[in-house]
């Protein structure tokens, strides 16, 4: 749990944010690269909230940990699993990890937001809450992760609820029927955060009509309301604290080179470690344009890797030549950057779409669109009181209009804070005392 | 025998030996109570540093403009080579090196740190000779102190005593001193095991090497003793580095980690090249 000598046991808290940090770096240079302060980011963020969102939950904030918690990796061949592609030759398995009680618990199932792994900073909080208080703890990637997608995902396209959700509900009834044996399970709650609160609740209203795993509760966090329009809010802030097109990128990455480089030789660091990078983000990002381009840039990193995936799977061409996909030792340089360019709405139009318009005769983009919003289990978010979600009233990916929405539906069973943007709150006291109470079925309604 | 091993080891990280299609395996526990402390540690000397920073005098170089920044592109001639010796790296990783350092993590921590001091100090002698040879003198007599003082009190340098009397180490290499000398980075070039570097930097690590070697302080570098040493330094440097093949699960982690290296790395050379 040394990280390096001298910096005990922060080792794996740091791992995790290291990519999002020395990527959400990449980004900083945005300040000047668009010379506008963040006028009115997009959806409901404030200042406060996107710095929040960056930086997440003050370690002096956060709720009380357990002092151990044993971990398990599992790694796991999926019968369903499609033959994988020469390039994807190292995400053969779907890998999760599980944390088990010695004694009979309820078994927490989290799924990560966007592009997440099975090992997120945000599970590994959520992990030791919910261990901390007695569960056995599955933590399971994002359909959305690469890793899912190739080992897991029926389809390889990425990104529709239900499908990603029977994906998911698949897989769970895999691993969980292959736990351990003296793991004993009384009951299963579901989980997740962002695009996982959504996997989440989906995953629930799959399992109430099948009944394989008769999953009791499920809490959403920070879930998008519509998952479209909560990207198309994250390519939003990209064009805007970033720009577009190669200049744009290169004009990011030339300033935050030349920051690091400054900070570098003004401190009397050797080398340029784990510690130097966090240090460096506190320093480099400070305003709201900064990090709004941290945000976006970690999101688009993300989508990159999602996009690749479609496309390969789809056959739909953007980067990939269907008839002569890559093979182990070429260079992916010339897709990647290509594909940094590229938001959203484009991998909707030209992967996205044209794939699920194939196979879903009776549909069109606007009802792909409407497929994936929170409302198409609205009724049994409205009238199953085992449904429950907690979000901000200053997080990103969501408006006044949805976040109106949530509350309506889901009426007591919401809490909504004043803080945290978005996912920034997690691990707070208060975010894990009231998420205890609501997978306990204690929830009072939340204290006005 | 020697071969043999190495040769089955090779084998294995070559095949993959992950054929089953599950499995189960204890990882490190995690310990969320001391690693928050530790971070409401590190935030609040982090505040302080920085709120005494701005006060302190900024040296007096030009700063580094974003022009001045190297391009995005990086210079890989031997990519495809390169690529393959990723592809090895990450199959012994998962099938050797890192299962055998995540049990070494299982070891109590004096112990490992015992373990990483004493390399660490024996590294010091290549120190003294490359800060000599960067001309940094003062450096160089801070790590022939810091080897004489922990090869002492530190009993053979299991306990890194000089650090106590405010004198933290530096290693420092030959890459370093190339780098000083202003030798360029050169092709990107992914070591067998060890992973991403240049031709500059590898040629370092075999000098480091080589130096040491020569030295070969108390016959440790002779002989099976220097096989025992070599792996169990290994897995020390293995086990405090935080980094998994493919966690990200991304097709383009080989042109990350490239590009991110040798940013890393050039960083530190224009900083090596103002001190």
């Amino acid at each position: 749990m040394t990280s390096s000598d001298g910096s005990p046991a922060q080792g794996s808290r740091i791992q995790r944010c290291l990519v999002y940090l020395s990527l959400g770096m990449l980004l900083s240079g945005a300040g000047s690269a668009s010379g506008s302060e963040a006028n009115g980011a997009p959806g409901l963020a404030d200042s406060a909230g996107l710095r929040a969102t960056v930086f997440g939950t003050p370690p002096q904030n956060m709720a009380p940990l357990p002092t151990r918690v044993p971990l398990l990796e599992i790694n796991i061949a999926l019968p369903w699993a499609r033959p994988v592609p020469d390039v994807f030759w190292f995400d053969r398995k779907l890998r999760v990890w599980f944390s088990p009680q010695r004694k009979p618990a309820p078994l927490a199932i989290v799924i990560s937001g966007t592009g997440g792994d099975g090992n997120t900073a945000q599970l590994s909080i959520l992990r030791g809450a919910l261990y901390g208080a007695g569960y056995h703890v599955l933590t399971m990637p994002s359909p959305t992760f690469a890793g899912f997608i190739v080992s897991t995902s029926s389809t390889g396209v990425a990104g529709d609820l239900m499908q990603d959700g029977r994906d998911l509900y698949a897989a769970m009834q895999e691993i969980v029927g292959r736990l351990p044996r003296k793991v004993r399970i009384t009951e299963i709650d579901v989980l997740g955060y962002s695009l996982g609160g959504a996997n989440a609740a989906i995953v629930k209203s799959i399992d109430a009509a099948e009944q394989k795993l008769k999953i009791h509760r499920a809490v959403m966090i920070n879930p998008p309301v519509s998952l479209f329009s909560s990207v198309g809010r994250l390519d939003q802030l990209f064009a805007d604290s970033i720009g577009s097109g190669d200049d744009a990128i290169e004009r990011l990455y030339r300033t935050l080179y030349a920051a690091l480089a400054n900070l570098y030789r003004a401190s009397d660091r050797v080398q340029i470690d784990e510690d130097f990078l966090l240090g460096a983000a506190a320093t480099v990002l400070k305003t709201d344009a900064e990090f709004s381009a941290a945000i976006a840039l970690s999101f688009r990193m993300n989508l990159v890797n999602m996009f690749f995936a479609g496309d390969l799977y789809a056959g739909t061409g953007v980067v990939v030549d269907p008839r002569r996909p890559p093979k182990v030792g070429d260079s992916l340089e010339e897709s990647q950057r290509i594909l940094r360019n590229k938001p959203f709405a484009e991998y909707f139009t030209r992967v996205f779409a044209p794939y699920y318009l194939k196979r879903r005769p009776d549909s069109t983009a606007a009802s792909l669109i409407a497929d994936n919003r929170l409302d198409v289990i609205g009724d049994a978010l409205r009238h199953d009181a085992d449904y429950y979600a907690q979000t901000n009233s200053d997080d990103v990916i969501l408006d006044r209009r949805e976040l109106a929405w949530l509350q309506d539906t889901l009426g007591s069973r919401i809490a909504v804070y004043d803080h945290g943007g978005h996912l920034g709150n997690i691990g707070e006291r208060q975010q894990v005392a009231d998420m205890l109470k609501m997978l306990g079925g204690g929830w009072p309604g939340q204290a006005k | 025998m020697r071969l043999a091993v190495l040769l089955g080891v090779v084998a294995l990280a070559l095949g993959g030996c992950a054929s089953r299609s599950i499995s189960v395996r204890s990882v490190p526990s995690e310990y969320p109570a001391a690693e928050n402390a530790a971070a409401v540690e590190s935030a609040a000397a982090y505040a302080a540093a920085a709120a005494t920073a701005d006060t302190t005098a900024r040296e007096a170089l030009a700063p580094v403009m974003p022009a001045d920044a190297p391009s995005m592109d990086t210079y890989d001639p031997w990519e495809r080579l390169n690529r393959f010796t990723y592809r090895f790296n990450t199959r012994f990783d998962e099938a050797v090196f890192l299962p055998v350092s995540n049990a070494y993590r299982g070891i109590p921590s004096p112990i490992r740190s015992g373990v990483h001091n004493f390399f660490g100090n024996l590294s010091e002698i290549d120190s003294v000779i490359n800060y000599a040879l960067q001309w940094r003198l003062k450096l160089s007599a801070r790590s022939l102190v810091r080897f004489v003082i922990n090869t002492t009190v530190g009993i053979g340098g299991l306990f890194d005593a000089a650090a106590k009397l405010r004198l933290p180490g530096a290693p420092t290499g030959l890459s370093a001193t190339l780098a000083k000398w202003g030798i360029r980075p050169g092709p990107y070039l992914v070591v067998p095991i060890l992973g991403p570097s240049t031709l500059r930097d590898g040629i370092g690590l075999l000098g480091d090497y080589g130096a040491s070697y020569g030295v070969n302080i108390a016959n440790l570098y002779r002989g099976n003793v220097s096989w025992a040493l070599g792996s169990v330094n290994a897995v020390d440097q293995r086990s405090n580095v935080n980094f998994r093949y493919y966690a990200t699960g991304s097709p383009f982690e080989y042109e990350n980690v490239r590009f991110l290296y040798v940013r890393k790395r050039l960083i530190e050379d224009a900083g090596l090249r103002a001190k």
